[in-house]
């Protein structure tokens, strides 16, 4: 199995107010099958026995659906590939002597809370506003009884795919959440169950972003060349469409 | 003196318990819901649609996460889909089928009422979350599409794609999320429960540390729920979450639940092969890929590192097909994990470790074309490729299998209610649905069923039927508890300083441990010596762990210590609740007790019971209760697969 | 149906008001390198004739004048606001940061439209001052067409472009325009909602194209003139 050498020069931050700092951290050994994570882990490993604390990161499921994980690795959301989250990073995308440089997402509405730790509640709190089809638990009409065309239903499931990492918002030059917001929006809009709520989602959601302090959306598309479930931009269309068609009501 | 275990199931008919029992509780009415407060614990499937369900009803929630939202919660890992007996097939399914293929595939080790009611409201959940906007695969005639699933002769698993966890878990976080708008429940993630607190032998608050600043914080309710998962973790190695863990349920067992039938673990036939010392987790692979991938290894020892494409069909044994014809490929996970791990044994494994088997795809690519099978399980083939760096369109995945569920839990009645008055517990904490053995697709199941439909009637009855005076923080139950959960971080602290062994690898050695002995066979002398390996483990912890940092801040190495100090404690009751039980079922396979052709053999005379365990104090065996099971519908038989 | 929250300028909002005002500059510059193109004809009669026949139209000029002066006001405006939001969303700067490229509409032009439209905007200003406010008949600049006395712009121009550095920076503020418009068509149908999946792809690639063909067709101008014409 090779083994490669890397030099880090990794973002550490004592906690939310504190200002941080690039620190460079060499280590080798390091199999080129496991995971960009488990190469942090193992860095971790090595500073504990030194006495030193180790870096804080987010990461839980590691098969690139929760969505806690991302940092930015040499100047790439998630790293260089695509439609990869850091967790489904593998070390032989790397070479042996690389330097690498880790740092957390950065944006207003994303504060550090430690290291590589960014707060993303931002987004909760879009879907919070109006994410979501308003509907009691109980009994419901039958599943069947709304038909939905193959195609709207592979739509819907397509923009319904966001993990909610943020690499849309680390990624944008603008900070914009677009990406994320609109994801929700455009899958929701396509469900016959969502129509209802359809103007007052779109309104609420587009002034909650706004309220978090994310970037407006210039439509560059970084976001979605650094989205793990490569959201297309065109839900970014359908969130405009959306907001205009509501403002005609 | 063993405890007097009351399962409440209700009386008469089983079709008939769930209705009759809903209209003889008790209710709350409207304005009282709003004076009370419920802590739930967890924000998966089970966590939050019972936030979500309660808020709506009307009562005060807070629900608490340890990931920095609740989205994040690992019911968003589950990939193949969700059962239902809707039938929709047309292909004889029935609430009766889905229960009895349950019983059955759980090895007739679940209690009858429960896993009824469960296939009862089973098609109540579809239509929530088709309600809710879930976007479940459609047939091009618009209506919902279904797959197979083991254990089962029909074809009733709802999906969304290979993300079918996903989407029903984004479809109760929007619902909770809505509730958290409209000011019902207030959302704290980034804490994790330390301590459950009682007042008057009711639960009635929790311990919980705020994971960002370490603060200790206290909160008060009526009635707490525990929706916090299962405890495969304790294995290191599973396909859980990175952060799953069992400290929450083991609290509360220290505070006086009983934990049952700790041993029933279900190791999942399909997951990515174990490939160095660095990994973290393994990756599944959904049993949906069962459906038109072909389970083979080669005829021929030392065959393993052979090119498999190169193995021509006769030098090939599709082995479960040829064990178990009329289910073929599709039998329950506990069968075919233990199929291919006799097979490994008999070292006819494949691969560098010569501990995998191929799952593979070629005959379905051929009979169905590339482009169908992309569609089907695009993700899943995409996911493999980037963790192995092989096409498995083109060669055959490898696969072995690993822990995936835990089917033991704390101990509940029909009410979903431990045996601690007012604590709940739902979804995989619990011990209720799954016997011996979870039929694929049914974890969703359950977490919804608890969560949308079960809950909001039975935390009524008990709010209704109980005197809760109020209770702040200020109690003295809290301060004591806090002050028992400062002590022991203080402690950890205090021995982290000059420890020499880093948690994950006394963590990893606690998963080698219950892997070798406490995993898919086990014995009577490697039961007892692990046993004995996990007390020397624990010693070892708690005298020479290394940790650093404080207390009062970001720590995740903190966090891990904790949770693996819990480990420690459970994996030693896994050991001793499989030593208990002599018999083998579902995935608890005892190697003496099997029968002529390898199959896990029952002992009904002695083992037809739930083995609740209760803590004793520290380092104190725990006691055995039992809570026997009662079979009045179903004919208890030797499970068969042929 | 109300919405209060409808009323108060939302990000999404200000998008389609860059995206009017700037479709409707895409317009002007339509309609100005088609009138610019009787520069192509080398006596400069007919560009002085397209010249005269505007400044006749009296108090409608105006009124276009001041109709053009607010699109512009609102396409600078409102892309001022958004920039100072954009750049507030990110406090602290990435040390590195690298385009992760694929099939986006990622490239130079979208990534640095604040900066190609700064540019042609201090072009504009100076453009307006040297032509519109520029040296007129009483500064001899006369041309006769039939009987009437017309101001000679052609000279001017000219003029204005024979100066190596005068061609230079107006071939490089066509260029910007160019790249400007590159990104610029395409982003305002996408403001605008009006990009569908199937379109969205397609109508990128017209929008580019549009905006070079645009970009090219001013170029043409300076180049024509520098290398051209002769004195």
């Amino acid at each position: 199995m090779p083994k490669i050498k890397l030099n880090l020069e990794i973002w550490r931050q004592k906690n939310a107010k504190s200002t941080g700092a690039f620190e460079p951290y060499q280590l080798s050994d390091i199999d080129d099958d496991i995971s960009f994570l488990e190469m942090l882990d193992l860095l971790n490993e090595k500073l504990i026995k030194e006495g030193k604390e180790p870096i804080e990161f987010d990461s839980d499921c590691r098969e690139g659906i929760c969505g806690s994980c991302g940092v930015i690795i040499n100047g790439q959301a998630h790293g260089p590939l695509q439609a990869t989250t850091t967790c489904q990073l593998y070390m032989r995308y790397f070479n042996d002597g690389d330097t690498i440089v880790v740092e957390p997402w950065r944006a207003k509405a994303f504060p550090v809370i430690r290291d590589l730790v960014v707060d993303r509640n931002a987004f909760d709190r879009i879907i919070s506003s109006g994410g979501y089809i308003s509907t009691k638990s109980g009994p419901h009409p039958d599943a069947n009884t709304h038909l939905i065309p193959k195609p709207v239903a592979d739509k819907a499931m397509d923009d319904a795919t966001c993990i909610g990492c943020g690499a849309c918002v680390a990624a944008c030059p603008n900070a914009s959440a677009s990406l994320f917001t609109s994801a929700k929006i455009s899958h929701l809009g396509h469900m016959p169950q969502g129509q209802p709520e359809r103007s007052r989602r779109v309104f609420r959601m587009v002034r909650q972003m706004d309220l978090e302090g994310f970037g407006n959306c210039t439509n560059i598309g970084e976001c979605r060349a650094a989205c793990p479930k490569e959201i297309s931009l065109d839900t970014i269309a359908q969130m405009r469409r959306d907001y205009l068609s509501a403002l005609k009501e | 003196m063993s405890m007097n275990l009351d399962s409440k199931i209700p009386s008469g008919d089983l079709s008939e318990k769930w209705s009759s029992h809903k209209g003889s509780i008790k209710l709350v009415n409207p304005a009282n819901k709003r004076k009370h407060t419920v802590l739930v614990v967890g924000s998966g499937l089970a966590g939050a649609s019972a936030a979500a369900s309660l808020a709506e009803l009307g009562y005060n929630v807070k629900c608490f996460c340890i990931q920095d939202s609740p989205r994040r919660a690992h019911s968003i890992a589950a990939q193949g889909g969700i059962n239902s007996a809707k039938n929709y097939q047309n292909d004889g399914d029935s609430v009766y089928r889905l229960f009895y293929d349950t019983i059955k595939g759980g090895d007739f080790r679940s209690r009858e009422a429960n896993v009824y009611r469960l296939a009862e409201l089973s098609s109540n959940i579809i239509d929530q979350c088709a309600a809710q906007g879930v976007p479940f695969a459609r047939e091009y005639s618009g209506e919902l599409a279904n797959r197979s699933f083991g254990g089962a002769q029909v074809s009733r698993t709802f999906y969304a794609r290979g993300q079918t966890g996903q989407q029903l878990l984004l479809g109760a976080y929007q619902a909770l999320m809505k509730m958290v708008d409209a000011g019902k429940i207030e959302m704290y993630s980034r804490r994790e429960m330390l301590d459950l607190v009682l007042v008057d032998g009711k639960a009635r608050g929790i311990i919980c540390r705020n994971l960002v600043t370490g603060e200790l914080e206290r909160y008060a309710g009526d009635s707490v729920l525990l929706a916090t998962g299962g405890y495969g973790r304790v294995f290191f190695l599973s396909t859980n979450a990175f952060n799953s863990n069992s400290t929450a349920i083991w609290r509360a067992h220290k505070r006086g639940a009983l934990f049952a039938n700790p041993c029933f673990t279900q190791i999942h036939p399909t997951c990515i092969p174990v490939s160095g010392d660095h990994q973290s987790k393994l990756t599944l692979m959904s049993e949906s890929l069962r459906n038109d991938g072909r389970v083979w290894a080669p005829k021929k020892k030392g065959e393993g590192l052979k090119n498999p494409n190169q193995i021509s069909d006769d030098e090939r044994d599709y082995f479960l097909e040829r064990k178990y014809p009329s289910f073929g490929n599709l039998v329950p996970r506990d069968v075919a994990s233990r199929n291919s791990k006799e097979v490994c044994d008999e070292g006819r494994g494949v691969g560098s470790s010569g501990y995998a088997v191929y799952l593979d795809f070629r005959d379905a690519i051929q009979r169905d074309g590339l482009q169908t099978i992309k569609e089907k399980y695009g993700n899943l083939f995409e996911m493999y490729e980037k963790i192995t760096n092989e096409n498995p369109y083109q060669t055959p995945m490898r696969m072995y299998p690993a822990i995936h569920y835990t089917m033991g839990g704390l101990w509940v009645d029909y009410n979903l209610m431990s045996n601690i008055p007012g604590l709940h517990v739902l979804g995989e904490a619990n011990f209720s649905d799954h016997g011996a053995n979870r039929l694929g697709a049914s974890a969703l199941m359950q977490g919804l069923c608890d969560g949308y439909f079960v809950i909001p009637y039975t935390l009524g009855h008990y709010i209704a039927s109980t005197s809760l005076p109020k209770v702040d923080t200020q109690h003295p139950a809290f301060a004591e508890a806090e002050n028992s959960v400062k002590t022991e971080t203080q402690k950890l602290l205090t021995i982290g300083k000059n420890g020499k062994r880093t948690v994950l690898e006394i963590y990893r050695e606690l998963g080698h441990l219950m892997w070798n002995h406490v995993g898919m066979a086990r014995n009577e002398k490697g039961l007892k010596g692990v046993i004995q390996s996990i007390q020397t483990l624990r010693e070892e912890f708690w005298s020479g762990v290394k940790i650093l940092g404080d207390a009062n801040e970001l720590n995740k190495n903190l966090e891990l210590a904790g949770r693996v100090a819990d480990f420690l404690e459970l994996g030693d009751l896994m050991a001793v609740d499989a030593l208990n039980r002599t018999e083998s079922c579902g995935g608890h396979f005892r190697e003496e007790s099997q029968t002529p052709d390898g199959e896990a053999k029952r002992d009904d005379e002695n083992f037809c019971y739930v083995a609740a365990w209760e803590y004793a104090g520290k380092n104190q065996p725990e006691k055995l209760n039992k809570e026997p099971l009662q079979f009045e519908s179903i004919h208890l038989s030797q499970r068969s697969y042929k | 149906m109300s919405h209060p929250q409808a009323k108060s300028i939302t990000t999404v909002f200000k998008k389609v008001i860059i995206a009017l005002s700037g479709l409707g500059l895409v317009g002007f510059v339509v309609v100005h390198l088609l009138g610019n193109l009787t520069l192509l004809r080398s006596d400069g009669s007919a560009f002085n004739a397209y010249a005269a026949k505007l400044e006749g139209l009296g108090g409608l000029l105006a009124v276009a004048e001041v109709g053009l002066l607010f699109v512009f006001l609102t396409h600078i405006g409102s892309t001022l606001t958004t920039k100072k939001r954009n750049l507030s969303a990110r406090p602290v700067a990435y040390r590195q940061w690298k385009s992760k490229g694929g099939d986006t509409p990622s490239n130079s032009s979208s990534r640095n439209m604040a900066i190609s439209g700064s540019l042609i905007l201090i072009f504009l200003i100076l453009h307006i001052w040297q032509f519109r406010f520029g040296p007129g008949m009483s500064q001899g600049y006369v041309a006769t067409q039939g009987q009437e006395q017309i101001r000679d712009l052609y000279r001017l121009v000219v003029e204005t472009l024979k100066n190596p550095l005068m061609a230079a920076f107006y071939s490089l503020v066509m260029v910007l325009l160019g790249l400007h418009l590159r990104h610029g068509i395409w982003s305002a149908l996408q403001s605008l909602g009006l990009t569908r999946p199937r379109t969205l792809k397609p109508l990128r690639l017209a929008g580019a194209v549009i905006g070079v063909v645009l970009g090219v067709g001013f170029l043409m101008i300076p180049a024509w003139i520098y290398f051209g014409v002769s004195n």
